[in-house]
């Protein structure tokens, strides 16, 4: 069986996801000693060739699967510590995960999802043909989470988190991904019976809607992956040195922020800002 | 500021820090002690050494055993499977013992994140 890791990257005109997916990748082949391939689209190619990271991409990655770009209107607010501002996110087309994925066993990561740890590993050849993100774990603690963090509405389902995804070739993991397919392209229709927020499309609520209904519209304990330990965005990325990130957290109210650090432990860092200004550091790292 | 009050304010910086620096070590300690075997996930927690132990005194071959998710899973080498989680537990929690006291002895914030 072949096992990897496949990561998305699409660039937009505010973040260098290109290079994001670089770091992860880098990281996750690293410390679960498997390779990495990247979709992503003639666009954000050019982009990795005119910042020079084209042939660092080109030996981390074991294959470079170019798509056509998603074509999406899908914007967000998105915080860099207490700075707000709406960014573009292109990330519709991680259904095709399943049709486009060189591996049998395959581990679905965000770009902005770093692994410091062999943790993932030990779920390779778990008998579940899918497992997701079973939820956010926030930092600092649950206090700053809201209902929507952990539902996908205020009468819906467990909102799991699909930062981590990992599915294996089979026919019921093909069902899956259609579902999720069949999901985002009937989001209106899946809002109005779920009662979520269809303003804007999230992987997140259409891998979870996917799931409920295979599950048997019951929740089930198996099919998940471990929470995702998580920074907010309205966290900062302060330094990083060796093997230890540092950030600033953030309080509830937001008046002031509590220095810590992490070493080997998987991190999404939301604050996607603050990692592209510590690219070069990060980067040292892989 | 009242120092009395600047003080308690310090000693909650502090306090906030040492909360997510416990945090983050818990969840460290919590990976190592997650075993994927045979098609199963298991906890390396008392429980399962104590089963594990108790068992293994009346059959070392062909056991199956209750995972993380109540599924049953089969244990060909009953032994192998006990010097694993045994293994496991005495490095993670050896590793979470030193990392602790290392941060309860930091008293101030730049330790803690050092």
């Amino acid at each position: 069986m072949t096992t990897g890791i496949l990561v998305y990257a699409h660039n937009s005109r505010s973040l260098d996801y290109a290079l994001m997916s670089l770091i992860a990748a880098g990281l996750a082949k690293k410390n679960l000693n498997v390779p990495v391939s990247l979709v992503t689209d003639p666009s954000t190619v050019e982009w990795m060739r005119e910042s020079n990271i084209l042939e660092k991409a080109t030996s981390v990655f074991e294959n470079l699967i170019i798509v056509e770009r998603p074509i999406t209107d899908n914007q967000r607010k998105l915080c860099d510590g207490k700075n707000e501002s709406m960014v573009p996110f292109v990330n519709s087309n991680r259904a095709s995960a399943y049709d486009l994925t060189p591996y049998n066993r395959t581990l679905l990561i965000d770009s902005d999802y770093f692994i410091f740890s062999n943790r993932l590993s030990e779920y390779w050849n778990i008998d579940d043909d899918v497992l997701i993100g079973q939820s956010i774990n926030d930092i600092y603690s649950g206090d700053r989470l809201g209902y929507n963090d952990r539902y996908i509405s205020e009468v819906g389902i467990n909102l799991y988190w699909a930062t981590t995804v990992m599915f294996s070739k089979t026919p019921r993991a093909k069902t899956f991904f259609d579902t999720v397919n069949f999901v985002k392209e009937n989001y209106k229709h899946y809002a109005d019976i779920f009662r979520f927020d269809n303003r804007q499309y999230r992987n997140d609520i259409a891998f979870s809607v996917a799931k409920h209904i295979l599950d048997g519209f019951i929740n089930l304990d198996s099919g998940r992956l471990p929470p995702v330990l998580t920074t907010l965005d309205k966290d900062i990325l302060a330094s990083v040195e060796d093997n230890k990130l540092t950030f600033l957290i953030s309080t509830p109210l937001g008046e002031k922020y509590i220095p810590a650090s992490i070493t080997d432990t998987d991190i999404h860092i939301m604050n996607k800002q603050s990692i592209i200004r510590h690219g070069s550091q990060l980067l040292e790292m892989i | 500021m009242d120092e009395r009050l600047q003080a308690a304010l310090d000693f909650s910086n502090y306090q906030q820090t040492f909360s997510i620096q416990r945090k983050t070590l818990k969840e460290k300690i919590e990976a190592k002690l997650t075993y994927g075997f045979n098609g199963g996930l298991f906890r390396i927690d008392k429980n399962l050494l104590t089963f594990v132990e108790v068992i293994s005194a009346k059959r070392s071959n062909g056991v199956v055993l209750m995972d993380a998710n109540d599924n049953p899973i089969l244990i060909d080498d009953l032994e192998a499977f006990k010097d694993e989680i045994f293994s496991r537990y005495f490095e993670a929690t050896n590793e979470y013992y030193e990392q602790y006291q290392q941060l309860k002895k930091s008293r101030s914030v730049e330790k803690l994140i050092a």
